[in-house]
């Protein structure tokens, strides 16, 4: 059924972003982004979710201000790194 | 006598220790998994700046590592409740689904197969950080994985804990590693209460969180960090005798308090029959008692260095030694006065 296919399209993308999540990056950046991709694809998979149900948007709305509140979260941390390492090279780790 | 959670230098961090403890309020009084999800990131966007301090490169990589990991736990977390949501429509609890929450609960906890960030983020935090992640952050995951767990999957992880945290404080020189990996077997007996009942873990719990803070006041009021450090020459004979009983307490040797919680579970294990778990459990814990009386032997026995000033505030501070050494003794003993 057409309606099962988009569960596919879902699963994949939280897959991928996952994967590059773990990859071996050379810049933490890659890492922030690939976070951020799988919050898009949880988004999609959400706003899908809530249209089947006739539901109203509102948990969606929540959902968006507790990711952007922890992308921005994780964006000052880069800045931290950057303001103590000079840049986000994962290499530059020694201490832990 | 001492406020440890209020020497600060910062009353910004008082703000976000609020906000921390009512982050774990939310998460566990939910009516829907979606609060729950919600109540897990007001704990990482409020735990953060506890720990981080961008002056000291040390723990700008230890908030990056404790973020990168947490996050992925969490919005992992999001993402299985949405496929339980959308594609299950029973309580079935032995599906994958539940394999999967579970799996991103425990990555929370820094339980056994995604422990790998645990020591060394408690190896870059200070001891009071310490005593928050040992301590509260277990709560919300905990409470959360007595909500939907796998029973099969569970057991498995509750083994691996016991392992990997008692063959992984074998080779540990730091104090700050060696709790670490006390904690990781300590989750495992944790766990196991979880699926015996709420109320039990409740127990274990709160017994575990005073022999931590017992542990970690004494560590952090003679400074120490390191193992080298307890063979000072003029350290008070009572101060190493109150990290005798606290180490063996935390073990689980019999005359102390850290012994009813696992002797009860030890019962509760034998009446449902897992009596190879119970063998794993002992033999584990016997492996940590053996190190932790190899540090206390040795802190008893030698003494190297003599040092020029001691730290001022165990001195005024015998109280608290002598007070966490009589209920670490006499707790399993007043507790039968208590339930009389």
């Amino acid at each position: 059924m057409l309606i099962y296919d988009i569960w596919f399209l879902f699963i994949y993308m939280f897959f991928l972003g996952n994967l590059i999540f773990v990859s071996k990056n050379k810049h933490l950046f890659v890492v922030l982004l690939s976070l951020e991709f799988i919050v898009l694809s949880i988004f999609f998979f959400f706003f899908v979710l809530l249209i089947f149900i006739d539901y109203d948007m509102y948990m969606l709305m929540v959902f968006l201000v507790f990711s952007v509140c922890e992308g921005s979260l994780g964006l000052s941390i880069l800045v931290s790194m950057i303001r103590s390492y000079g840049n986000d090279y994962f290499q530059s780790f020694s201490m832990l | 006598m001492f406020f440890f959670i209020l020497i600060n230098n910062n009353s910004n961090k008082m703000f976000f220790l609020f906000i921390m403890f009512f982050s774990t309020l939310i998460s566990i009084s939910s009516n829907s998994w979606f609060g729950c999800w919600i109540g897990l990131e007001i704990n990482l966007l409020s735990f953060i700046p506890l720990i981080s301090n961008s002056k000291n490169l040390l723990s700008v990589e230890t908030s990056l590592k404790y973020f990168l990991t947490q996050s992925l736990a969490s919005i992992n977390f999001l993402f299985m409740i949405l496929i339980k949501f959308s594609l299950l429509k029973n309580f079935n609890m032995n599906n994958i689904i539940s394999i999967m929450m579970n799996s991103s609960l425990l990555m929370k906890m820094g339980s056994a197969p995604f422990h790998f960030w645990f020591p060394n983020i408690v190896e870059g935090l200070s001891w009071m950080n310490n005593f928050m992640l040992m301590t509260w952050q277990k709560i919300s995951p905990m409470i959360l994985l007595s909500y939907y767990f796998n029973k099969n999957f569970l057991i498995f992880m509750i083994i691996m804990n016991l392992i990997i945290g008692s063959l992984g404080g074998l080779n540990q020189t730091s104090l700050r590693k060696l709790l670490a990996f006390s904690s990781i077997n300590n989750l495992g007996w944790m766990i196991f209460s979880i699926m015996i009942s709420e109320n039990l873990w409740l127990f274990y719990f709160l017994i575990y969180s005073m022999m931590i803070f017992m542990m970690i006041s004494l560590f952090f009021l003679m400074n120490m960090y390191f193992m080298n450090q307890l063979f000072i020459n003029n350290m008070n004979f009572f101060i190493k005798l109150n990290l005798l009983i606290n180490f063996l307490s935390l073990g689980g040797l019999p005359p102390f308090m850290g012994f009813m919680p696992k002797w009860i579970i030890i019962k509760f294990l034998l009446i449902n029959k897992f009596y190879f778990l119970t063998f794993i459990f002992m033999m584990t814990s016997l492996i940590i008692i053996y190190y932790y009386i190899r540090i206390i032997y040795s802190s008893f026995m030698f003494n190297y260095f003599k040092m020029k000033w001691m730290n001022l505030l165990m001195k005024n501070n015998m109280l608290l030694i002598n007070l966490s050494s009589f209920i670490s003794i006499s707790s399993m003993i007043l507790s039968t006065f208590i339930f009389m």
